[in-house]
């Protein structure tokens, strides 16, 4: 399937089943709302085929480049059609799983993940263990059948509206740091996992802390080998990085062109506007432009790593100078306005904060790419 | 004939050239070696690539060879050779001035005519001069003899590179209408690509002497490098160059002239944040005229503001996207 003809395709489909595919509310929904839309388009891209491509046939796909899922939540994106959130969780979590998973547990979970019928979500973070993630505490015990897990999560995203956790556990002793840490699929519903929602200064609730109290997982729920959990979430990384950043290019790229749009349409625009736009634009071209040659790595079987730190802290920039503009432009919007435009503004330039914090600091990038890419030597 | 020069060739000729231009480092000096071993005709056959890999070049070593005027008259359709001389863009006062505006100019059409702009060393051996005339009814293109022009004009901050801002008056019978095969703009293009690769070129030196220097110094005994402020400054050095060295890279072949100007625009960027960077981590040191530091920074500023700055750039872009009222999707997978 080519890359060219596929995006064609999917276009004219998508503007076909625009009446089934056009969110039912305007602006932002509640999380419930536009959760049911979102699994409804999954459904649909399912069902029509499109949502199918870039998947291993093992797990109910239909093969071809990871491209073309790129290009399905570009064009997703683009329009607006799905909660961008919701949708990066299958491209952070599936392709892992897939590597990972024994190919008979891949084979019957993940198809309703990537079918829009499930929800998957990343159980890393502990409340003592953020940036040092190796520190990480929540403990799985050997027992008969499997393991018994006890511990707590936290900032643990869309555990609400989940049926399964990628949940990283502390196998070794205690102080084993990267070599003592085992990845399992755990069923959310399983009896001991319980959690409360936090909310979000965003104003939607989309994580939880979560706690862990005599939690069964049976043995064949592993993914990779005993005490090579580091290598699972270390897999994750370039996915995280490559196909869900493209899409949330896409969205960037559609919010620069809905500042413009307004800002011409107010027809009152200095030098320093038109300053400002250009800024904003070129760091997301700027971004587009890496993470492009990044798929096309990705596509090509190469294998990802340390480098896509610089696509993070491209977007990162991105992502916060797009939403500084739209404040500084658009002045006393995000502060003051009511309505849908304002609404929609005010969550994105709150969120866009949240850019240097998930998926790695801002901090612990620039780490990063000094020690891997620059070679720099130990820190003092 | 682009898809004939493999990567590996690519390779190989990048070394001779980069060795070429460090042997004769000075304004002009390098100019003959380099069309001995080939640059018309690299030009001309694959000019993407061509730019690319000589730019970057000289961007590495720090030659002040006179290679963008090639650029820029092949663009247009004209005879690649050392004795064409092109009259380029001030731009001094583009973040005031309206898109387009910062063309050279020949401002009155009243005799005699005043011309401003900038040249580069090459004007003190070459022939003929090119330039473009904004005239009400668009640009015309317009040669003259150089003769009059050789060894004047003020060479500012960066003589090793002796690019000089002329103003001139001519009586309009020295002047010779041109046809163009192609539009200023395209020139613009291509200048904007080829100097982004310079400016890349040159941010990647100097983050290489700022890296060796932060593991060779010893203060508060370990390296610099082990400090983690020091480290940021240099990771986000990497950073910018690596998204501008894409969006450069995007632009290979036929750049649109958003693309192309934001190429300019991200490596002047990457370039100016490198250079401020490297000054701090080398310190004391990076501000002798002894340390070969100074002599990139002063490039760099030179560079920067040909065609178009990293600060007066997205003024312009910012004000087209403004007209078009949406952004164009210039970057697809
Ligand atoms: C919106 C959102 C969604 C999230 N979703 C999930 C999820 O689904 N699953 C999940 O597991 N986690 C999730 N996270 C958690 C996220 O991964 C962590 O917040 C992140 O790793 C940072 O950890 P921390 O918040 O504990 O900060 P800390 O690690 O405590 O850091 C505090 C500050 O110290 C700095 N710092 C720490 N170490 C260093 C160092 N070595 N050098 C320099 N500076 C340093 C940090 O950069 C930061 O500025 C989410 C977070 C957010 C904001």
């Amino acid at each position: 399937m080519e890359p060219e003809i596929f995006r064609r395709d999917l276009g004219a489909w998508l503007d076909a089943n625009a009446d089934e595919l056009t969110p039912p509310y305007e602006g932002l929904a509640s999380m419930d709302v536009s959760m049911e839309h979102y699994s409804r388009v999954k459904r649909a891209l399912y069902d029509a085929d499109f949502g199918r491509y870039g998947w291993p046939e093992s797990v109910g796909g239909l093969g071809g480049t990871p491209l073309l899922r790129a290009i399905v939540g570009e064009e997703i994106n683009f329009r607006d059609l799905a909660d961008p959130n919701a949708w990066t969780m299958i491209e952070v979590l599936a392709p892992t799983v897939i590597d990972f998973a024994p190919p008979e547990l891949s084979a019957r979970l993940v198809p309703p993940f990537i079918r829009g019928d499930e929800m998957w979500c990343q159980g890393f973070s502990e409340p003592d263990a953020g940036s040092d993630l190796a520190s990480l505490s929540c403990r799985a015990a050997k027992t008969d059948g499997g393991w018994v897990v006890n511990g707590q999560k936290i900032w643990t995203s869309f555990i609400e509206y989940s049926q399964r956790c990628v949940l990283l556990t502390r196998t070794g002793e205690p102080d084993s740091a990267h070599r003592g840490i085992t990845a399992f699929l755990v069923d959310v519903d399983s009896p001991g996992i319980s959690y409360s929602p936090i909310e979000t200064m965003h104003g939607r609730t989309d994580f939880a802390e979560v706690q862990f109290d005599d939690v069964f997982v049976p043995a064949d729920r592993i993914l990779g080998e005993e005490n090579g959990g580091w290598q699972v979430a270390m897999d994750i990384l370039p996915y995280e990085r490559s196909t869900t950043f493209w899409h949330r290019g896409a969205l960037l790229h559609r919010r620069c062109s809905d500042l413009i749009t307004q800002v011409a349409a107010s027809g009152d625009h200095d030098t320093a506007a038109a300053k400002a736009i250009g800024q904003a634009f070129q760091s997301i071209v700027a971004f587009r432009s890496r993470s492009r040659d990044t798929q096309h790595q990705l596509a090509a079987g190469q294998q990802l790593g340390v480098e896509t730190s610089v696509d993070k802290i491209l977007i990162t920039s991105a992502e916060q100078q797009l939403f500084e503009a739209a404040r500084d432009l658009l002045l006393g919007v995000i502060e003051f306005d009511e309505g849908l435009t304002a609404a929609q503004w005010r969550t994105d330039y709150l969120y866009s904060k949240a850019a240097s914090i998930y998926g790695g600091t801002a901090e612990i990038q620039r780490n990063i790419v000094a020690r891997r890419l620059l070679d720099l030597g130990p820190e003092a | 004939m682009s898809e004939f020069i493999e990567a590996d060739d690519m390779a190989l000729l990048a070394a001779s050239f980069e060795a070429v231009m460090a042997e004769a480092p000075g304004p002009g000096e390098a100019d003959q070696a380099l069309f001995d071993l080939g640059w018309a005709e690299l030009l001309a056959a694959a000019p993407g690539p061509a730019a690319a890999m000589v730019f970057s070049a000289l961007g590495a070593t720090g030659s002040a060879a006179t290679l963008l005027d090639d650029v820029v008259a092949h663009a247009l359709g004209m005879p690649i050779s050392p004795d064409v001389c092109v009259l380029l863009p001030a731009s001094l006062h583009a973040e005031r001035a309206a898109p387009q505006s910062d063309e050279p100019r020949i401002f009155n059409q009243e005799e005699p005519l005043e011309i401003s702009g900038l040249v580069s060393s090459r004007i003190d051996r070459a022939a003929t001069v090119v330039t473009v005339w904004d005239k009400e009814s668009g640009p015309e293109f317009t040669s003259f003899e150089a003769g009059f022009l050789r060894n004047r004009g003020a060479t500012g901050v960066d003589p090793a590179h002796a690019y000089r801002h002329l103003s001139v008056r001519v009586a309009a019978h020295f002047l010779t209408p041109l046809e163009a095969e192609a539009t200023w703009e395209t020139a613009v293009a291509a200048a904007r690509v080829a100097l982004a690769h310079q400016l890349i070129g040159g941010a990647r030196w100097m983050l290489a002497e700022a890296r060796q220097h932060a593991l060779d110094r010893v203060q508060f005994g370990r390296p610099v490098a082990s400090f983690q402020s020091i480290r940021h400054k240099l990771a986000e050095s990497l950073v910018q160059i690596e998204g501008a060295a894409s969006v450069a890279g995007a632009c290979v072949h036929d750049p649109d002239p958003m693309l192309a100007a934001l190429a300019k625009s991200l490596a002047g960027q990457a370039a100016l944040t490198t250079a401020a960077h490297t000054q701090q981590v080398l310190a004391g040191m990076g501000f002798t005229a002894e340390h070969r530091f100074h002599l990139w920074l002063k490039r760099m500023l030179v560079i920067d503001t040909l065609f178009g700055s990293a600060s007066s750039l997205p003024t312009e872009i910012g004000q087209d996207l403004l007209t078009r009222g949406t952004a164009p999707r210039l970057i697809q997978l």
